[in-house]
Order: C-alpha cells, then sequence, then structure tokens
C-alpha cells in the first residue's frame, strides 16, 4: 500500500464514529430534539458494546446491545422533551451524566477493579468481491470494516428518506414548524420520540465502534471529546446527511494528519498540529452559521395547547 | 437556533406563596429528588451484590469524620463552586458555558506561568499577580467564545467545547517545552515560587486561603443577581430576551459580559489550583470539575443562592466516592449515577409539581 493509500483508508476508518453520531444527532434535530448527550452515550455504547462482545464473543451482539441502550436514553430523551416537555439542554446533560456514570460503573462491575486488561478482536475487513479489486478505491473504500460499510449506508439511506420521500418530508415539517405539520395530521411527539430513539442508537453504535476497531479494549476516555465535535459536526454540516459526511471526511483526515505528523518528526510543535482540527473547525464555523440551516425549532418543546409556538 | 429559555423552568402558573410556605415548597422536590435518588442507587448497589447501606454510610460520612475529609471537602469546594458559577452567570442569560474546564486549565498554565517566571517576588506582589492572570486567561479564553457568538453567531456550547480541547494542547506545550519538570513524573510545569502559594488557613492540614476567594465570589454573585441593576438586566435578558430588548436591555452584550465573567471565574479556579493545591500545573488537573460545575448549577436551577449550598453536598459526595471505592468496594462511577439521578428526579417533581399546581388553580 501506498502512503496515500495507508492514509486514505485511516481517514475512512476514522469517519465513522464522527459521521453515526452526526446523522443520529441530525435526526432527532430534524424534528426539533436537540441532544447534548453525545458524549455520554458514545461512552456507554463503547462500555455496551465491548462488555457484550467480551462475554458473549460476537461483535455484532455486542454493537447491537449497544444499540438497544443508546435507543432507551434516546426515547428517555424523547419522552421527556415531549410528552413532560422538559428543557431539551437540562435533560440532556442529566442524561450525558447518567450515561457516563453508567458506562464506567458496568465496566468496573464486570471486569472488576483488577490491573488485568480484557482484550476483544478488532472488528475482521471485509473485502467487496470485485470492487475491492480496483486499484487505490478498491483499498480505500472496499476492503473495509462492516460499520464503515454501514455508516455509508446509513448516510445514504437517511438522505433519500429525508429528502426523497412524502415521510423524510413530513419529518422535517415537524422540526420546522410542529404547529403546521400537527395541522396536517402528522403524528409530531411520535415523530420526535422515534427520532431520537433512533439517534441515540446511532450515537452509541459509533461509540462502540471505538474499541472494535481501534483498541480492542475500553478506557474511560476512549470517546475523547468525539461526542460534543459530533455536535459542532451537525452545525458544520447544515443538518444535511450530504454534507454531514463531507465534514466527517474533513474532520478525519484532520485526525489523521495531526496524528501522522506527530509521529513523522514534522518540525513543528505537535501540540500546534494537534490543536489544527479544532481550531480549523471554529474558523469554519464563523463561515459555516452564514449559511448553515438549522431546523426552526431545534432545541424547544412543542405544546399543542399552546398559542404563542 | 433558538436561545433556550431559563432552564428548569414548569410551565405552571407561579402561585404567590409568602415566607416558610414559599421555601417549603421549594425545599419539597429537593428532599424528594434526593431520597428518590438514594433510593434507585440504593436498590441498584444491591442488586449488583454491593453493601449499599455500607456505601452511603461511607459517602456521606467520610467529610465529617475526620479533619482531613473536612478540609479534603473544602478544598473541593472551593473549585467546585467556581465552576459552577462560571456555569451558571452565562445561563442565566440563556447561555451553556460548557468550557469551563477549558479556562480553569489556561488559567492554571497562565498562573504557573506567572509563579514560575517571577518566582523571587514577594508574596504580596506575586501572590495577586499568580491569581490575576489566571482570571485573565480565562477571561480571554471565553473571551473568544463570546466573540464568536456575538459578532458570528457561532454556538457557545460548540466554541467552548472545542476551546476546551485547544487548552489541553496550551498546558501541554507549557508543560512539556516551556517550563517543563521532567523530574515531576507526570506531565506537569515546574513549581510555582513559594511567594506564589496561597497561604494554608487552619490546620495542620488545614485549607488553602483561596476558599475567602471562593466565599467572597459566591458572595457577590449572590449580591450582584439578586440586588443590582446588572442582576436585573441579566435576569431579564434570559427569562424574555424580547422583552428585556424593548426596555433597552442590550441583551447580547448582557450575554458577552455574563460568558466572559463565568470563564474569568473558570480561570480563577484553575489559578487557585495552582497556588492553593498543586503549586504546579499539572496535565488531568481539571479532573471532572466541568461536569460537576454543570451538575451543580442545574440542580441549584442556575440560583446564585443555592450553588455554594450545592456545591458543597456535591463536595460530600465527591470526597466521599473515592473512599467508598476503597472501603466497600463499590465503584466510584457510583455516584456519577447518584448526582445524574438527583438532578433527573429533580426535573420530574418539577412536572408533578406543575400538573399539581395547575389542577388546584384549575
Amino acid at each position: 500500500m501506498t502512503e496515500f493509500e495507508t492514509l486514505a483508508q485511516l481517514t475512512v476508518i476514522a469517519t465513522v464514529p464522527y459521521l453515526l453520531a452526526s446523522l443520529g444527532t441530525m435526526l432527532g434535530g430534524l424534528a426539533g430534539v436537540f441532544s447534548v448527550s453525545q458524549e455520554g452515550v458514545m461512552v456507554l455504547g463503547a462500555s455496551v458494546g465491548f462488555l457484550v462482545s467480551y462475554g458473549v464473543g460476537s461483535n455484532t451482539v455486542g454493537i447491537l446491545c449497544a444499540a438497544g441502550v443508546g435507543a432507551v436514553f434516546g426515547l428517555v430523551l424523547g419522552w421527556a422533551t415531549t410528552s413532560l416537555r422538559l428543557d431539551q439542554f437540562v435533560i440532556g446533560l442529566a442524561l450525558f451524566f447518567a450515561a457516563t456514570g453508567l458506562a464506567g460503573l458496568l465496566f468496573r462491575v464486570v471486569v472488576g477493579q483488577s490491573g488485568a486488561q480484557p482484550l476483544i478482536e478488532t472488528l475482521p475487513r471485509l473485502e467487496i468481491p470485485l470492487l475491492s479489486e480496483i486499484p487505490v478505491l478498491g483499498t480505500v473504500l472496499f476492503s473495509n470494516n462492516l460499520l464503515v460499510y454501514f455508516a455509508a449506508l446509513v448516510a445514504v439511506g437517511l438522505y433519500f428518506f429525508l429528502y426523497r420521500t412524502r415521510a423524510g418530508l413530513d419529518l422535517r415539517a415537524v422540526g420546522e414548524n410542529p404547529k403546521a405539520a400537527d395541522s396536517l395530521g402528522i403524528p409530531v411527539a411520535r415523530t420526535r420520540i422515534w427520532t431520537a430513539t433512533a439517534g441515540g442508537a446511532l450515537m452509541a453504535v459509533a461509540g462502540a465502534y471505538l474499541p472494535m476497531v481501534y483498541t480492542g479494549t475500553f478506557t474511560e476516555g476512549i470517546v475523547g471529546g468525539r461526542g460534543w465535535l459530533a455536535i459542532a459536526l451537525t452545525f458544520f454540516g447544515g443538518w444535511r446527511p450530504q454534507f454531514i459526511a463531507a465534514g466527517a471526511l474533513f474532520f478525519a483526515a484532520m485526525d489523521v494528519i495531526a496524528l501522522r505528523a506527530e509521529v513523522g518528526n514534522v518540525a513543528i510543535p505537535s501540540q500546534v498540529l494537534l490543536v489544527v482540527p479544532y481550531v480549523a473547525t471554529l474558523l469554519v464555523m464563523i463561515f459555516a452559521f452564514r449559511w448553515a440551516r438549522v431546523p426552526a425549532f431545534l432545541g424547544r418543546n412543542y405544546d399543542r395547547e399552546s398559542r404563542t409556538a | 437556533m433558538s436561545t433556550p429559555t431559563v432552564p428548569v423552568q414548569t410551565d405552571a402558573p407561579p402561585v404567590p406563596l409568602h415566607g416558610g410556605l414559599r421555601l417549603l415548597r421549594n425545599l419539597v422536590p429537593y428532599v424528594l429528588a434526593l431520597v428518590l435518588a438514594f433510593l434507585v442507587s440504593g436498590v441498584v448497589m444491591a442488586v449488583l451484590g454491593y453493601d449499599a447501606v455500607g456505601a452511603f454510610t461511607t459517602i456521606l460520612s467520610t467529610s465529617f469524620k475526620t479533619t482531613f475529609g473536612f478540609t479534603e471537602t473544602l478544598t473541593k469546594w472551593v473549585t467546585v463552586v467556581l465552576l459552577a458559577l462560571a456555569f451558571t452567570i452565562p445561563l442565566a442569560v440563556g447561555r451553556f458555558n460548557i468550557g469551563g474546564e477549558g479556562q480553569l486549565l489556561v488559567g492554571g498554565t497562565a498562573a504557573a506561568g506567572v509563579g514560575i517566571v517571577y518566582a523571587d517576588l514577594p508574596a504580596a506582589l506575586l501572590l495577586p499577580m499568580v491569581l490575576l492572570a489566571g482570571v485573565l486567561a480565562g477571561l480571554v479564553w471565553a473571551g473568544i467564545a463570546a466573540l464568536l457568538m456575538s459578532r458570528f453567531g457561532v454556538n457557545e456550547i460548540l466554541s467552548t467545547v472545542l476551546l476546551n480541547f485547544v487548552s489541553f494542547q496550551v498546558l501541554d506545550y507549557a508543560a512539556t517545552e516551556v517550563w517543563a519538570d521532567p523530574a515531576a513524573g507526570v506531565a506537569a510545569t515546574q513549581t510555582v515560587g513559594e511567594s506564589a502559594e496561597l497561604p494554608v488557613l487552619g490546620g495542620p492540614p488545614g485549607v488553602h486561603a483561596g476558599i475567602l476567594l471562593a466565599v467572597a465570589v459566591s458572595l457577590a454573585s449572590i449580591v450582584v443577581t439578586r440586588r443590582t441593576a446588572a442582576g436585573f438586566e441579566l435576569r431579564a435578558a434570559g427569562t424574555n430576551p424580547r422583552a428585556a430588548a424593548i426596555n433597552g436591555i442590550r441583551v447580547g452584550r448582557v450575554a458577552v459580559v455574563a460568558l466572559v465573567v463565568g470563564g474569568a471565574l473558570a480561570g480563577l479556579a484553575g489559578a487557585i489550583e495552582v497556588s492553593g493545591v498543586h503549586g504546579r500545573a499539572i496535565e488531568g488537573m481539571q479532573a471532572n470539575y466541568l461536569l460537576l460545575g454543570i451538575i451543580v448549577g442545574l440542580i441549584a436551577r442556575g440560583n446564585a443562592l443555592w450553588v455554594p449550598v450545592v456545591a458543597f453536598g456535591i463536595s460530600i459526595l465527591e470526597v466521599g466516592a473515592s473512599s467508598m471505592q476503597r472501603t466497600v468496594g463499590v465503584p466510584a462511577e457510583m455516584v456519577l449515577i447518584i448526582e445524574a439521578l438527583i438532578l433527573i428526579f429533580l426535573l420530574l417533581s418539577d412536572v408533578i409539581a406543575g400538573r399539581i399546581a395547575r389542577r388546584a388553580v384549575a
């Protein structure tokens, strides 16, 4: 593999957690439910995914269990912000704390407080027949782990669902103007709850990806702020799957380049390189916020009986 | 994105109550939330096969059994209360400062820098300089986010979070390149001059004098938010931005000032950590203070009067957590779950209180 191919493949691999977590954020957000518990749900997904894989011996079961736990957190967020109409940021932060605590607790309870670090198999590389034979593109795109393909499918699927189907239009209407959507008979509460639930599941899978692809084990700092970055990325991508995918690639490329340069003895202090993704994001935000469309009802709760909203 | 309304508000119509009755009504949800949180977490611990009663006893008694435990709690309280105010003050205008740890770290780094470079100055001069350096650094750090927010409309949650990641590298640069101390064993700067260290009150073991600053800041923020025009503008801009703007309050500017003041307090916390606790800036010294600050701010419902009290309670839990892990074997993470449960039950009790109030009115 050439240097370029290696870097490109590392970038593709690093894209997945950003992409899945941001798509999850986007899905809930397009119906008006703004989650801020990504970081916690991802840590929990990593913990549950790792522990189940470790116990059962199957990564697939681990991923599914992580998704299930993430869905529960998304469901609670959706329910608390529709039926109870709690402030989205406050309950989101509360769920972030709960998920973070639960992740650490589960790991300690199952693994114990011993020094020995259990390991799981990382996800194998699946070469897609024929396509993986294509020079350069084949190695970069078509010989990756299962979740890379899954993330790509989710992104493409969501794009078509949201922008090419009636149900997708209805969903976006809920996040733009729930009162109008409600008057057309679109089930506002149900839409908000299921999108938040599915979003939570995607975030948890993004978390489960980390031990299964990178480390083979769980550590408390494993998510390392990717959850918070996913929020930034969702804004950055203007709440649309295609731009979010592009943004995720950009974030991932920044990560890979910074790490490479650090290893590769470049004459700049490594700290400067490691800061680049964050500063670049801030700079892009300055411009992105001028054109980025944000769902009009994002972060607000819908009260059918209210006369003002 | 819409400006979030003042947090933890219910849609219940406010029922006018007086004195003791109002206090009682405010206290009931807290008591309920505490009891339920302990009940649920106790059941969880019992199911997992731990000694729940022993765990709670340890958590709640560690701070009061020994002088050491109590001073540890007070020391923790100083940083927690400052970080909680750093979160709460911007929250009053509906802004979320998730950058407390970044502001703490740059504050600590700046304080350590001044304390190292001017180590020979007398304490009367150096100590204020060190603390001021922390305050200014935190102020600038939050100021970046405030500028991006007011000039370019960049969401402050995002900018403050992103700046946290930048701050890790700022400290790392100081601790590995500028004032590295290879003998420290961890990534840390050299120690600050002796005259840059906060004096210790009482003891041994004693509490560093930063606690006086934290008390002063807490009192000041209570007075300012409740008894001054600036505090009124702050609350007005948060409760109803439109009405505030119509009445001549420059809402945007209030938000900027609130965010910057929050950053300054977090920076002060960093300086106090350096000159009162560690004597140097250490990577990872932010611990989980950001989280604790947010939890305290939310449990206190953004009320400056409650913040110091809640911060003390959370400090007790945190100090108890590690001793619980040592003696009863329950992982310290359990305490984070208890704290989250307190917050969640508090939110739920608001909903219930709202429904009861509405029924009473109807």
